[in-house]
């Protein structure tokens, strides 16, 4: 009988599942994404309370966070072909499910997951954004759309960033559930290599590392990203021609 | 010329605005005062339409823009001419002094960049602010932040000037330099409709001055004419009451 834990497994297992580490991170960013994406829209519609749109838009942000990401994974992953084939029956086409890879599944069940968390995160920035400054806005002449991008969005991107940090962080590690959706990402890459050696104990922490790692690193450039937005506490003072040592980045 | 017709405006039941007409000639300043809660601000949100009226239309030069229409393409002219200075200044937070003045002259009259900077210095120049260019308004005191919110509506080069009670959210010692760049703004020939509760300034700045009560203008005249000899009840009882303010506590 060997040793209990072997320490050097942990270590040499990491390059392995370092190779799939790209496969982590793409789909974690793209899921991100669509969160984002698919947040801002929701909470545009909740605030702008638009009819019918903002009742659907609620239905599914309930749907969406009531429901585990694994059963959300599983129903991407087997409801979407069966729609597909029902509609084939239906209306004769030939619509091809079978060449859709399991990444792309992963993708649209982790963004829509997220997208329900996000529309709240966002829709909460963007009402913490002082309302005289959109009046104010309105007042030059500035549309909701150019107003939106150009005063509102960034001044609620920095409310929003730690809260948004926290969420990459969470889909992350949402990731690893990619495998039930046939995505070999490094948890299941780990897998395959504790199922080759039986040596599943030392893969799990070898994995663990390799997720605090990386969460190390993205808390990092969150707070990088942070100091850089921050409004300077100090300015010089401009000189005659008006002039100044900072750059205006319009 | 600029003009206001049959405006209306009312909130559920309550009547603010009631069928408010006003000429307004090029180069006048005009003061509006009055109780509050008589729709003076109400007046100018209509005007650029931040609130929307029942009925009525402004006039400048000889376009007609009707306030209640949703028409993008007139209320974008309508508040192209029409410049706001508020009571809270509203400058964006994110933005510089210089970035704020550019903002509108960038986004809305789609100017070069060097052009639209030349412009912005040039406007803080005029209200005293052009060394703070790139001081962010957390910085600046609220006198401060005021006259870059001056430079901001005057660089659109509206056709009239809308100030919202410019200095009451200032401490007693920052009003008089906001006061003074609206003097000067004002002797540059700028139409403005100004509401203010610095009685003294308005009769000084402005050369009409009309008084609002309950939605209605009950006094329309000269500053003389209207704090020396206001023809209507309602405007004396008013003055009666702001002198008893300035009046000593006790003569000996």
């Amino acid at each position: 009988m060997g040793k209990l834990f072997d320490v050097s497994l942990v270590f040499s297992s990491i390059p392995e599942l370092l190779t799939k580490l790209p496969i982590t991170l793409e789909l974690a960013v793209v899921s991100m994404l669509i969160g984002l994406g698919l947040g801002l829209v929701m909470a545009i519609i909740k605030m702008k309370k638009i009819r019918v749109l903002t009742q659907i838009t609620n239905l599914l942000i309930s749907l969406l966070r009531g429901t585990p990401v694994i059963v959300q994974l599983y129903v991407a992953f087997f409801g979407i072909p069966m729609m597909f084939k029902a509609i084939n029956q239906q209306f004769g086409t030939n619509l091809a499910v079978a060449n859709i890879s399991g990444f792309v599944y992963a993708m649209i069940a982790l963004g829509l997951n997220q997208s329900g968390f996000m529309a709240e995160i966002i829709r909460s920035a963007l009402q913490s954004v002082d309302p005289g400054q959109i009046e104010a806005a309105h007042a030059l002449g500035m549309t909701y759309p150019q107003t939106l991008r150009r005063i509102i969005l960034p001044e609620a991107f920095e409310v929003a960033l730690p809260t948004l940090g926290n969420s990459f962080i969470s889909i992350i590690k949402g990731t690893s559930l990619a495998f039930t959706c046939a995505v070999v990402e490094i948890t299941a890459q780990g897998q395959i290599i504790g199922g080759r050696t039986y040596r599943y104990f030392e893969v799990y922490v070898s994995l663990a590392i390799i997720y605090w790692l990386v969460t190390l690193v993205i808390e990092q450039i969150i707070r990088v990203i942070e100091n850089k937005i921050r409004i300077p506490d100090q300015v010089e003072l401009a000189s005659a021609n008006g002039e100044g040592k900072k750059n205006d980045k319009n | 010329m600029i003009k206001i017709d049959h405006l209306s405006k009312k909130y559920n039941d309550n009547v603010v605005l009631d069928d408010i007409s006003l000429e307004i000639r090029q180069g006048d300043v005009v003061g509006i005062i009055g109780p509050s809660g008589t729709g003076k601000s109400t007046l100018l949100r209509c005007v650029n339409r931040l609130e929307t009226p029942e009925k009525g239309t402004v006039t400048i030069g000889d376009k007609v823009i009707g306030l209640s229409e949703r028409k993008p393409k007139e209320l974008l002219y309508l508040r192209q001419n029409t410049g706001m200075v508020f009571q809270r200044f509203n400058l964006f937070e994110k933005k510089t002094a210089l970035e704020n003045v550019m903002e509108g002259l960038i986004v809305v009259k789609k100017m070069k960049k060097d052009e639209a900077r030349a412009i912005a210095l040039e406007e803080l120049k005029l209200v005293g602010m052009e060394k703070w260019a790139n001081h962010y308004p957390k910085h600046m005191s609220g006198g401060q932040q005021q006259r870059v919110a001056l430079a901001r509506a005057l660089a659109m080069k509206p056709q009239i000037l809308l100030l919202d009670e410019p200095t009451s959210a200032l401490d007693p010692e920052l009003v008089g330099e906001v006061l003074d760049v609206i003097k000067k703004v004002a002797a540059q020939g700028y139409t403005m409709l100004l509401v203010s509760h610095e009685m003294n300034f308005i009769r000084h700045v402005s050369n009409r001055v009309i008084f609002l009560d309950k939605g209605h203008v009950v006094e329309d005249g000269t500053p003389k004419e209207v704090f020396e000899h206001p023809q209507n009840q309602r405007t004396r009882e008013f003055f009666s009451k702001m002198h008893i303010m300035a009046q000593p506590e006790y003569v000996i």
